[in-house]
């Protein structure tokens, strides 16, 4: 009985597995390629998801396309292109360098550089103020030590 | 000048608070569109209602529209009808671009043009009809090349044919104010 019910519920989940389209490639490039831009192309209807990962009916609707496209033999940039052309930059997902958008890249840089500069600052202050007073205090103690032991050679305390 | 400098993180603070306050307020549909001040993309497509005739861009092409995409199946697009029938009143053209919803075959979905015509003509005689005439866009073709995410969306194409505007959502007597002005620097060109 228990065996009967495990492959119930085996089989219950099957028309799931159906639901799913299913894409012929000849080439697995093309297939790879496929993969690779429905995961980096946007959905313009959704908040945030990949038209791999969407079934709204745009994003049904570009993956249908991308696989024309693809099909057809054009290049990932050629696709992104056909699609930027339409649905603008927001359509995929590494967004184009531009005046607007340079902040991107130079703000991280500008925050490592400030605080690399920040973090080398401070430590500089520190040895200069080990410097200044606590090392003169020792090489004072130092010099004390050394003279003394001086005075005592000269008067002849010679070890044995 | 070391005072000035302890100000410099809490300056951080209240910028960068301003910059995500303000990213509370905006839209996240609204992400500029590609087409914007630029030729409607060529296209055929059959009349909704005389499927016999044949619709080019270029046929549109005289005075200044309004290409609104919509559907029956569209709750949004059925309440900005009677707005929009209001506009027409005023003079304003409009075009329809008919949005047809994904047909599954598997589930012996197929489609029915009479039916669709019946199912239009009675929600423009409740609602109200702000349309010139309307297009088949059967298998989105024109509705990809156009960019549209969705229903409703509307374009304001000028007189050449060049796209002026790209709105997403329904126009009601709230947003009209903006394209409004923009139609009628439009028509008195």
């Amino acid at each position: 009985m228990r065996i009967v019910m495990l492959l119930l519920c085996f089989f219950a989940t099957l028309p799931t597995l159906a639901a799913e389209e299913i894409l012929p490639f000849a080439d697995p490039k093309q297939q790879a390629l496929f993969r690779e831009l429905t995961h980096e192309l946007r959905c313009p209807k959704c908040q945030n998801q990949n038209i791999a990962d969407s079934n709204a009916v745009v994003a049904v609707d570009m993956r249908k396309k991308t696989y024309e496209l693809v099909q057809q033999g054009q290049d990932k940039t050629q696709v992104i292109e056909y699609m930027k052309l339409r649905y603008g930059d927001f359509v995929h997902y590494q967004p184009p360098l531009q005046l607007s958008t340079i902040w991107l890249w130079l703000l991280p840089a500008l925050l490592v550089l400030g605080m690399g500069l920040y973090v080398l600052r401070k430590n500089n202050q520190q040895q200069m103020l080990v410097n200044d007073d606590v090392s003169s205090e020792l090489d004072a103690e130092l010099q004390a030590m050394i003279d003394e032991v001086a005075v005592k050679a000269s008067a002849g305390d010679k070890p044995v | 000048m070391r005072k000035l400098l302890f100000f410099i993180p809490f300056a951080l603070f209240i910028g960068l608070s301003m910059f995500l306050f303000s990213g509370l307020f905006s839209d996240p549909r609204q992400h500029g569109s590609a087409l914007v001040q630029r030729q409607l993309p060529q296209f055929q497509l059959p009349d909704l209602m005389q499927p016999e005739k044949r619709w080019t861009a270029d046929e549109l092409k005289g005075e200044p529209y309004f290409l609104n995409v919509w559907g029956t199946w569209c709750p949004t697009c059925n309440a900005e009808l009677a707005f929009l029938t209001q506009l027409r009143q005023q003079g304003v053209r409009i075009v329809g671009l008919y949005y047809v919803q994904p047909l599954d075959a598997a589930f012996g979905e197929t489609f029915d043009l009479k039916a669709l015509q019946q199912d239009v003509q009675q929600k423009l005689a409740e609602q109200g009809d702000p349309y010139q005439f309307n297009l088949l866009d059967e298998h989105r073709t024109l509705i990809f090349d156009l960019g549209v995410s969705g229903a409703p969306e509307t374009f304001l194409v000028d007189a050449d044919g060049v796209i002026r505007a790209h709105h997403v959502g329904d126009i009601n007597p709230q947003n009209w104010s903006a394209l409004a002005e923009a139609y009628q620097q439009l028509v008195r060109k």
